[in-house]
């Protein structure tokens, strides 16, 4: 029989490792954010054969003295907490006391630190705890070398030197986008890979998530109930294949939590097609009591005290921020650089030589001149449909005159309607618009389609309509689903379905939203409740809804070769600035793109 | 070898008689056929899609010697119809095709071999044997088919139950929101009660099928089967196994509040207010007080039709909200002069019953709005 005895240090160390040091770049993470937790204004990363050779990490911290330096090599030795309290509310990025004595239990490492104040430096080897003098002028350098030396077998686990190098600079990035006001720099086997001075979080997240990104991005700072959201979210334009353009903090700790992403792709659920993935940078700050780390060593996964909060706050933070309409802010993202010497000069000079009495005779001035075909058919829109933004600038404009006019009233004209007004409709499909930047042509299918898709939402919002059934729906369930079941049987009557349990496996459902009631209603409770149990919200049925909308809005929308007026294509373009999400329509496609006049220029080589 | 030589008509008659089940799309390529089989007897047309099968007989016109094949039945079905009405057509079997010829017309179709065609096989027991006239059962069918439910997971209610017992032929059909239940008389009482769920495409067929007249029709009810006889038309059914749910208990027996109405007031009413209905919901809102309802619909355009009508009614308010559609299903369905429409509050089923037409039973759910 085998006899119970206590493991060995090391071994107990070598099995912590198998956890917190998984291959190079989990060293990585530890060490950055040790030196950040130190205080550290700079960093500098040199790596080596994708940081298993050599991984090397030099801050200008706050040190380590001489006689805490065999201690933080030891086992849940840390100086960041020292009660359950500091647990509890814990602010520094690591806590647990464990990653330096697990790497130095699986690879050589050394410490070299001056602590502040010291007269030198001194260095610490793990191999044989004997510290000795060494020259640093500040902070800390901690050099790991030959990782897994000591255990071979696991030595077999790690990927190429590629994948590994991939691997950190995924960390290192993560890092580096947290913290835009330390200076970072990294390289790899010599070679330079990133050098960041420390700046703010634009200039971070544009040199790490490239210009592309940033011309995509809409800022994002939200406050509420003691919960803080801000950062970027890429507007659906720029969508990736991949989650890899995905960063979200908590605290200014990287997560890849479950509940957060479902939030986030249920903002994005509306405007971006399912096979896409958003792209964003996003930091939520909270109080660290209302939130646990210690989930998981490597602390991707969080827990939240009140769940169902930060689950509603995220989605509606993101979702204001992509829902407004389109504006000159948002048209100035998608459109190139504004040159006034090219483009603003022709229609200046219309407007210079036109009089109040002309727009109120559109017909005639038409006829006069073709080239104010586009202001007439403006005012038209106006009449017919009393949007007032488009008569109102007419209005000032005629006010300003001939003298006063100039470049800045036309940006003016511009934003009272982004998307200009239409010059004619190309092959039944598009429509052609001429706009401050130049043309824009809109798919008018699409556009009327996510118009009708968001009226219908609107008004369908609020108490939902509910059919009951003659013959109740019994629907095996396991134990799971009924104790969720039980759990919410007030959201779910919300949302218009009255279930009960009907047995220790059976659900009997009674009613069902009415316009859902040609759905199979088993499978749709199913699901809801596979997602209650998750999530504290869900929008099973407010995504199943959305579809039939989008359904019905679909069919009602203008077909391709319906051949619509001048006017008809300006109340349509006025629709779409009014309607949130216009930009894409129902299915994620974009709804309308800018061809700006220098983009037309370099079509013909003009100014080159 | 000469299949048939007729009028037009006296192939596509038969012919359209058993094509309606035939499925556009099959895996199974033959099941896109009809059997045509030549016997002494005249010429017999058979088709199935292995849930239904229909077979039918002609006499018509002059062939000659045994023969059997398998052809395209829609194609078939589209030569013969465009033909022009008075054409002489001759069926010809030519070296594994079918030629057909009238006139200067001449057609040749791919044939599969007619020992390949599945043929359903025979029920077992004997069952019971009704027999009624055509009118009678296509009377019985109209008044609830409309209720069955389409694609419904709970497959046996994509049929509608037959109920022989006693003296009485009972049919009953349900979507899960409303329930529509008919009942006809029988010459011969049946020894043993039986009920059997016929598939939804099979009341379909039958009703089409059926004549409006009061030639026989002999249904004989088994286990697994259900066999249909009448003129010419032999129809074969699988039915549904499964339970349908128990019909009786929900018709409520004992609602208070009564209003009869002139269904000729009732159904104009009704379709101008459903002009205005939410087209995903259908919603319309009985709103019924003192010797008046009113019918209420709004939409999404917040528009809004408002009917009253006098009815002698002098009970408590109520206010209660149904899919328009199931209240516009019964009454262009079932004939009868008086409705009466039976209530007990905004939570409750509705039962609808029409005055001379004893037996019939139309239950419907209210929806909250």
């Amino acid at each position: 029989m085998p006899s119970i005895q206590r493991l060995p240090d090391l071994l107990i160390s070598q099995i912590a490792a198998g956890e917190v040091v998984e291959r190079p770049a989990s060293v990585l993470k530890e060490l950055l954010e040790n030196s950040l937790d130190a205080g550290s204004q700079s960093l500098d990363l040199q790596l080596e054969q994708g940081g298993v050779r050599r991984l090397r990490l030099a801050d200008d911290g706050c040190g380590i003295s001489q006689d805490e330096l065999p201690l933080a090599l030891a086992r849940h030795a840390t100086s960041k907490i020292a009660s359950l309290d500091d647990l509890e509310n814990v602010s520094t990025m690591g806590f647990r006391g464990e990653a330096l004595a697990a790497i130095a239990s699986v690879a050589r490492l050394s410490i070299t630190s001056r602590a502040r104040g010291s007269s030198h430096a001194w260095k610490i080897d793990a191999l044989d705890g004997t510290t000795e003098p060494a020259a640093l002028s500040q902070g800390t350098v901690v050099d790991m070398s030959d990782l897994y030396f000591a255990t071979p077998a696991r030595r077999k686990f790690l990927k190429s030197e590629a994948t590994e190098w991939g691997h950190c600079d995924d960390v290192f990035r993560r890092i580096a986008l947290a913290h835009p006001e330390v200076a970072m720099q990294a390289s790899h086997n010599g070679r330079l890979a990133h050098r960041l001075p420390s700046g703010d979080l634009a200039r971070r997240v544009s040199e790490l998530m490239g210009e592309e990104f940033m011309a995509a991005a809409r800022p994002l700072e939200v406050t509420a109930g003691g919960l803080r959201l801000w950062g970027y979210a890429a507007l659906p334009a720029y969508s990736r294949a991949g989650r890899d353009a995905q960063y979200f903090y908590v605290n200014r700790r990287f997560v890849r939590d479950k509940l957060i992403q479902h939030a986030v792709r249920e903002a994005y659920s509306d405007i971006l097609h399912g096979a896409r993935h958003p792209a964003f940078v996003l930091f939520l700050e909270l109080d660290p009591g209302a939130v646990d780390v210690n989930v998981h060593p490597a602390k991707t996964e969080v827990r939240f005290r009140d769940a169902r909060a930060v689950h509603q706050f995220v989605f509606h933070a993101i979702t204001r921020t992509l829902a407004p309409s389109i504006e000159a802010g948002n048209l100035a993202a998608a459109a190139h650089p504004y040159t006034p010497q090219t483009d603003a000069a022709a229609p200046n000079f219309n407007l210079q030589q036109q009089q109040p009495l002309h727009w109120q005779n559109h017909a005639e001035a038409s006829r006069l001149s073709p080239s104010l075909d586009w202001q007439n058919s403006g005012s038209n829109a106006g009449g017919a449909h009393t949007v007032a933004q488009p008569l109102a600038a007419y209005q000032r404009l005629a006010q300003l005159g001939t003298t006063a006019f100039d470049a800045a009233a036309s940006a003016t004209a511009a934003d009272e309607a982004p998307l200009g007004f239409a010059l004619a409709q190309l092959h039944g499909i598009y429509i052609l618009s001429q706009n401050r930047h130049g043309l824009v042509l809109v798919d008018m299918h699409a556009a009327h389609e996510r118009i009708l898709y968001e009226r219908l939402k609107n008004v369908l919002a609020g108490e939902p309509q509910t059919q009951q059934l003659l013959v109740p729906v019994l629907i095996n369930a396991s134990s799971k689903e009924l104790a969720t079941l039980t759990e919410q049987q007030t959201t779910l009557a919300q949302i218009g379905f009255d279930a009960a349990a009907a047995g220790p496996q059976q659900i009997v459902l009674r009613s069902v939203p009415a316009l859902l009631q040609r759905a199979d209603s088993a499978n749709l409770l199913r699901a809801l409740l596979a997602e209650l149990a998750d999530f504290p919200a869900s929008k099973v049925i407010e995504t199943r809804r959305n579809e039939l909308l989008a359904t019905l809005a679909c069919h009602g929308a203008v077909r391709a070769n319906r051949t619509l007026s001048i006017p008809e294509m300006n109340a349509l373009l006025r629709d779409m600035e009014a309607t949130e999400r216009a930009d894409q329509c129902n299915h994620g496609r974009p709804t309308w793109v800018q061809l700006s006049v220098a983009d037309l220029d370099k079509l013909f080589m003009r100014g080159k | 070898m000469l299949l048939i030589k007729a009028n037009r008509d006296e192939i596509l008659r038969p012919l359209q008689s058993v094509s309606g089940i035939v499925e556009k799309r099959h895996t199974l390529p033959i099941l896109s056929n009809v059997l045509m089989e030549r016997t002494t007897d005249g010429l017999t047309l058979l088709a199935t899609d292995i849930e239904i099968q229909i077979r039918t007989r002609t006499t018509a016109g002059e062939s000659a010697g045994d023969t059997a094949l398998t052809v395209g039945a829609r194609k078939l079905q589209d030569i013969l119809r465009s033909l022009p009405d008075s054409a002489d057509v001759s069926l010809v079997m030519e070296d594994k095709k079918l030629a057909v010829r009238a006139g200067k017309s001449r057609f040749s179709l791919q044939t599969l071999p007619a020992a390949d065609y599945p043929r359903m096989s025979a029920s077992e027991g004997d069952g019971i044997s009704l027999d009624i006239t055509q009118k009678q059962f296509k009377r019985l069918l109209s008044l609830v088919q409309y209720a069955m439910a389409q694609q419904d997971i709970r497959y046996y209610l994509n049929g509608l139950l037959v109920v022989a017992s006693g003296n009485e032929l009972r049919v009953v059909a349900t979507d899960g929101h409303r329930l529509a239940t008919a009942v006809m008389p029988l010459a011969e009482p049946v020894a043993t009660r039986t009920d059997v769920i016929l598939p939804r495409k099979t009341v379909l067929e039958l009703s089409r099928l059926l004549a409006d007249s009061d030639d026989a029709l002999n249904i004989r009810l088994t286990n697994n089967q259900v066999l249909f006889n009448f003129g010419h038309v032999e129809l074969v059914s699988k039915i549904i196994d499964g339970k349908f749910p128990d019909f009786e208990r929900v018709i409520p027996a004992n609602h208070p509040k009564l209003i009869s109405i002139p269904s000729n007031e009732l159904l104009p009413s009704l379709q101008r207010a459903a002009i205005l209905t939410n087209e995903k919901f259908r919603g319309v809102r009985l709103v019924l007080s003192a010797g008046s309802l009113k019918l209420i619909s709004t939409n999404t355009e917040q528009e809004e039709a408002q009917e009253e009508l006098e009815v002698d009614y002098q009970g408590e308010a109520l206010d209660i909200g149904f899919n328009i559609t199931y209240l516009l299903d019964v009454l262009t369905h079932v004939s009868g002069d008086t409705v009466d429409l039976r209530l007990n509050d905004s939570n409750s089923s509705a039962l609808i019953s029409f005055a001379g037409n004893e037996g019939f039973k139309y239950v419907v759910m209210p929806m909250r709005i």
